[in-house]
């Protein structure tokens, strides 16, 4: 998915406009795709979707502690469809504290679990307007297309 | 404290089935890295440490009735910690599967049912999927530069095969349309199938490995079916 994402940016078949968006953005690294992955292929996906976020946008910031270290959103490994949602919901506090400690306004995310479990409770933890997107989807919303 | 409330009849500890278990949680030094790690430790007196030690006591039935498998999100941080490299969330996943499948919380097993019986979560049947699919596309077809989109169902030879999330043909349709965009402006050759097109692998949450071979086995079918070159598989 990141590879995909890098072959087209870097073949130059899609054009990215980094402006599109002026609010603040933050990236969180889903454990699959990064800590848990790097444990059991030996390789996290840590660089790749950063590599994307800075064509999409000219400034960003990362989230404390990040990459392997970061903290699970709390919507992973079935939590969101097991009915544990209290348990589920405070299970994403530290997320929820570094995201506020960015200030951002937009976090990215390149999971369903983390997309859902993040929008599902940011209005509990006092952040009702956080805007939360696939990477893909700032991807889409950034396209240039040419007039062909 | 269960446990000190009740104390252990070691006449019915097992270690013979605890060594059965590949998770070296036998290596355990007790030094609660991992509860320290854990964002979910103390939630029903239970954290990973104690866990890991009751599966080496060989009680490993008694963790499976617990709430606190499927609390736990297997997130890793507390392996990651560990110096004696125990594979707790697989330790975790391996008691989830201790379960009797009526017994699993949530709608986790009916969806997977679902899932093996008709080939998506949703028991979606495939007029409405692909119902579903064309009016999106149809819908990206009105914006600016997307007026040739269309959605190429079931094409052979393709250069890739993408599979589907079941939320994105459910709740949130609009989700669908981000990757297509990329695929249109990028040209590429993709194609999705009509049937057993779910991305999801439900069986990696009750700790179902015959449910994951099933649902992987079909993704490959599809491939070979519509002789795809590529598989996108994001979820």
């Amino acid at each position: 998915m990141f590879d995909l994402l890098i072959r087209y940016i870097r073949q130059g078949r899609i054009t990215l406009n980094r402006d599109r968006f002026t609010q603040l953005a933050t990236y969180h690294d889903p454990c699959n795709y990064g800590r848990r992955a790097e444990k059991i292929f030996g390789q996290g996906f840590f660089e790749e979707p950063r590599w994307i976020m800075d064509q999409c946008l000219t400034h960003w910031v990362e989230l404390y502690p990040d990459r392997r270290h970061q903290f699970c959103c709390g919507g992973g490994g079935g939590a969101l469809t097991n009915g544990y949602n209290e348990e589920r919901i405070f299970y994403g506090r530290r997320k929820m504290d570094q995201i506020k400690a960015t200030g951002a306004e937009m976090l990215v995310v390149p999971c369903h679990s983390c997309h859902g479990q993040l929008n599902n409770i940011k209005a509990t933890y006092g952040l009702p307007k956080l805007t939360v997107k696939y990477l893909w989807e700032l991807v889409a919303d950034c396209l240039v297309l040419s007039e062909a | 404290m269960t446990i000190l409330q009740n104390p252990v009849s070691f006449e019915s500890l097992d270690p013979g089935r605890s060594r059965a278990w590949p998770c070296d949680q036998d290596l355990c030094l007790t030094c609660a890295n991992c509860s320290g790690a854990c964002p979910v430790a103390g939630i029903d007196d239970f954290d990973p440490r104690k866990i890991v030690r009751m599966v080496s006591m060989g009680m490993a039935d008694h963790v499976a009735s617990e709430r606190w498998p499927w609390i736990c999100t297997m997130c890793g941080k507390c392996e990651q910690v560990c110096p004696m490299g125990i594979a707790i969330p697989d330790m975790m996943r391996r008691i989830r599967s201790l379960r009797a499948r009526d017994q699993i919380p949530g709608i986790l097993q009916s969806g997977l049912e679902n899932a093996l019986r008709t080939g998506n979560n949703l028991a979606l049947p495939k007029e409405d999927f692909v119902f579903i699919l064309e009016d999106v596309g149809a819908e990206i077809a009105e914006e600016q530069g997307f007026e040739t989109f269309t959605v190429p169902i079931d094409k052979e030879g393709a250069n890739i095969l993408t599979t589907i999330h079941n939320k994105l043909v459910n709740t949130h349709t609009e989700d669908l349309k981000h990757w297509w965009k990329i695929f249109h402006a990028a040209g590429e050759d993709w194609t999705v199938a009509a049937d057993n097109w779910e991305g999801t692998s439900w069986g990696y949450f009750t700790g179902d490995d015959e449910a994951m071979k099933t649902m992987a086995g079909r993704i490959v079918e599809n491939m070979r079916r519509l002789k795809a070159r590529t598989l996108l598989w994001p979820e």
